[in-house]
């Protein structure tokens, strides 16, 4: 099996490949003979003034009634199929806590270690305009390990948020007082965005983070790194 | 019918005005309402656009954003999307059915009169320290936040709107059903009676849960309950679920009608009876009903549980089908038909290709595992402008254009329509295109900024030039519409040769619509063609 970018993005894209090719041949269905009636049967002076009755015809109305019936169930069945894997992590998935605020993102690891990623880690403090992933200050980044599924364990301190890993093609709200979740992998090591979904106030728009995803050993050495929790706690409230 | 004398109908006084319970000079006042806030949405939009067009913050703060981006959303929704129907629902439907009024005229003239206050605090939200900021929805817990604005402003207006609509509604519902001219029977009534009396009912169902989920939100805020707020045992959950088993069912309060604008002009300038019409008629009915089912398609991501997503993928795609017959029905129309091409016929046939265009891709938002990739992205935004920002618009303005002379007397300069609805479609489908593809791309909505992603940045420009072009376009039409009262040709009563009651009574129609109860002929039909060259004959 070729390697793919992230899991589960290539279910999204299998799906979306089979809607726009059935799209593309619904909207032909309907678009070349609409053109070819106007055409045909257009009014010119002394020329098909008058229009010819066909009221209706039982076959025809039942056909687009059945087709359009048995495409769209398969597409929801196809859909189902595909969500399923789409939501439920693999066996041994690393699990993260994430809780969102306004307006940023604290991600706690299995043992125990935190990082938070603020609106204003993410813009340039003298433009407001975002920074590119690489400029972003690395203890800011939720790091994580290449090629390992990630189960995120999410809710929200204050309004609603939604976690939207980028590359993932994954979003789940953050809800205060319930905890959702949600899965990816992502298997080439580089630096993504996560971004809010959910309209959360002033700083929305801000509301990003960097995933660093790195090998394995190079994040096993991350993670037992001191905990930088402590510098960054009293900024929470912020 | 016989002709009165002729009144000149704009040249009645303010105080005529105030106080006029006449149908169709209510149906007049709603369109300009409506037509004014169309205009102010279209300039926030426009507003808007030019902050997408470059990553960063050019022109506006975050908070100016998000009030511009809470103003285009809620007045084109209820100003635009909703109330323009009460104009075309007012004005045409005692004529279509041959009744000299509405069954309650009095509580039609407080339906308008609730609505014009709602506009007016509407318009108070603009004034520095009253803006709202949470967006259309107003989800809480952001809605109990002070960042927020003022909710109980906010929650006045909808009840106001709310109070108007049910009102209109009701009355429309008992004047169809109730007061028909002899021989207009449930299946000779055109079908745009039939997509307004299904609009209605769906109102008549869902404003009281929208009524009821800002009430509890206004209760929740200054009262201190707990409905929503999780902090105290509330689940902000069930503020989504109220909110969307009104607000889903009420994209079909907007685009229905917009069915029956199409109807009615389709069958018109191709001079043949509707194809299928029993089965648009069922079609009506069940995207009324199936709508009401589906509104979990809001929540994919919001922590529902699996399950329930999976049952409304399937109802939600299931609208698709009569949707479906309603387009195969429209195209077969055309088939051995005598199709004429004016403007109000271009304006349809473009509603159409957007609306296949929308259609189309609001069946992937229904399937789960396509919808969370996309779920709060520039896909969905670009999905509902095609539906209901430019299908419905484009019906809408091909009705203004289509009922032009029977309101006016006048018709409008044909050159000038067609040169704006070439630049509507160029500029609509430049912008909204592309927003589909930036948001496969990952673009969040609801952005006031952006990260300097290359192919975001270019998308943007193309899209905020598209926006110029359509906002030209739109000029342009409206412009050509109002000049036209002043200067344009006399218009025959009849210039479309429509056997549909309306156009049987001079323009614009004398106040008291008809000089005595039409008796309809067995042989008549809103569609028959042939009947009114009959009548011609005759004579």
């Amino acid at each position: 099996m070729k390697e793919v970018l992230a899991y589960p993005a290539n279910y999204w894209q299998t799906m979306y490949e089979i809607w726009l090719f059935i799209a593309v041949v619904i909207y032909l269905v309907v678009f070349i003979p609409g053109a070819y009636f106007l055409v045909k049967y257009r009014y010119k002076k002394g020329a098909n003034e008058k229009a010819q009755h066909v009221h209706e015809s039982k076959a025809l109305e039942v056909l687009w009634t059945i087709i359009p019936t048995i495409v769209v169930i398969y597409l929801a069945t196809q859909s189902f199929a595909f969500y399923r894997v789409q939501r439920t992590a693999p066996e041994g998935a690393m699990e993260i806590k994430v809780t969102a605020f306004m307006w940023g993102w604290e991600f706690e690891y299995p043992n125990g270690k935190k990082v938070f990623s603020f609106f204003n880690s993410v813009v340039n403090p003298e433009t407001n305009a975002y920074l590119k992933p690489e400029e972003v200050n690395d203890m800011f980044k939720a790091y994580i390990p290449a090629g390992t599924p990630i189960k995120v364990l999410l809710t929200s301190r204050d309004v609603i948020h939604s976690f939207y890993v980028h590359p993932a093609k994954v979003t789940e709200d953050a809800v205060p007082g319930r905890i959702t979740h949600m899965w990816f992998q992502i298997n080439q090591p580089g630096e993504y965005w996560i971004f809010c979904r959910e309209y959360c106030g002033t700083q929305h728009s801000k509301m990003a983070a960097v995933l660093k995803v790195v090998p394995k050993d190079q994040f096993e050495k991350w993670l037992k790194e001191g905990m930088q929790t402590s510098n960054f706690s009293d900024k929470q409230n912020l | 019918m016989a002709a009165v004398s002729y009144r000149p109908y704009f040249s009645a006084g303010l105080k005529e005005w105030i106080f006029t319970t006449d149908h169709k000079k209510i149906g007049i006042m709603y369109g300009v309402t409506s037509l004014v806030f169309f205009l102010i949405a279209g300039l926030s939009a426009l507003a808007i656009r030019m902050e997408l067009f470059q990553p960063g913050l050019q022109y506006m703060s975050e908070d100016t954003y998000n009030q511009a981006l809470t103003v285009h959303g809620v007045l084109m929704q209820f100003w635009w999307a909703v109330a323009i129907w009460s104009s075309f629902g007012n004005y045409l439907l005692p004529l279509m059915i041959g009744a000299r009024d509405v069954a309650f005229p009095r509580l039609n003239a407080l339906s308008y009169w609730f609505f014009f206050a709602a506009s007016v605090l509407a318009l108070i939200t603009l004034l520095p320290g009253n803006h709202i900021r949470m967006m259309w929805t107003g989800y809480p817990p952001f809605s109990l936040n002070d960042n927020a604005g003022p909710v109980a402003f906010y929650a006045l207006i909808i009840h106001l709107l709310g109070a108007s609509s049910l009102a209109s509604a009701i009355n429309l519902v008992v004047t169809n059903l109730t007061m028909r001219a002899p021989g207009i029977t449930l299946k000779k009534m055109n079908l745009f009676l039939h997509s307004f009396l299904a609009m209605n009912v769906i109102q008549i169902l869902g404003v009281p849960a929208l009524a009821g989920a800002v009430t509890m939100l206004l209760m929740d805020k200054y009262f201190h309950t707990a409905f929503f707020d999780p902090t105290r045992g509330g689940d902000p959950l069930l503020y989504q679920n109220l909110f969307w088993f009104y607000s889903h069912p009420v994209v079909y309060v907007m685009i229905l009608p917009a069915f029956g604008l199409i109807s009615e002009m389709i069958a018109t300038f191709s001079r043949r009876e509707i194809f299928g019409r029993t089965s648009m008629i069922i079609a009506i009915w069940g995207i009324a009903i199936l709508g009401f089912m589906v509104w979990i398609h809001h929540m994919f991501t919001s922590g529902v549980p699996d399950w329930i997503r999976i049952i409304f993928s399937y109802t939600t795609v299931l609208i698709g089908v009569p949707t479906g017959i309603k387009i195969f029905n429209w195209i077969f129309t055309l088939y051995k038909g005598s199709v004429r091409f004016t403007t109000p016929m271009l304006y349809t046939l473009s509603a159409i290709f957007m609306f296949l265009i929308g259609g189309l891709t609001g069946i992937p938002l229904g399937l789960p595992a396509f919808d969370i990739a996309v779920h709060d992205s520039h896909f969905v935004v670009a999905h509902f402008h095609y539906v209901l920002g430019m299908a419905l618009t484009l019906a809408a303005f091909g009705g203004f254009h289509y009922w032009y002379p029977k309101y006016t007397g006048r018709m409008y300069s044909e050159f000038w329509a067609k040169i704006a609805l070439v630049l509507i479609m160029i500029g609509s489908n430049l912008f909204y295109f592309l927003q589909f593809i930036v948001g496969l791309e990952g673009m969040p909505r609801r952005y006031a900024d952006y990260p300097a992603i290359e192919s975001w940045i270019r998308l943007h420009e193309l899209q905020t030039i598209g926006a110029m072009i359509l906002g030209f376009g739109v000029f342009i039409a409206l412009a050509n519409l109002i000049l036209s009262t002043k200067f344009g040709k006399k218009a025959e009563d009849n210039p479309w040769q429509s056997p549909s009651l309306e156009w049987l009574v001079p323009s614009p129609p004398p106040p008291h619509n008809f000089d005595k109860t039409p008796h309809m002929p067995e042989d008549w039909d809103p569609y028959n063609y042939e009947w009114l060259e009959k009548q011609h004959k005759k004579q």
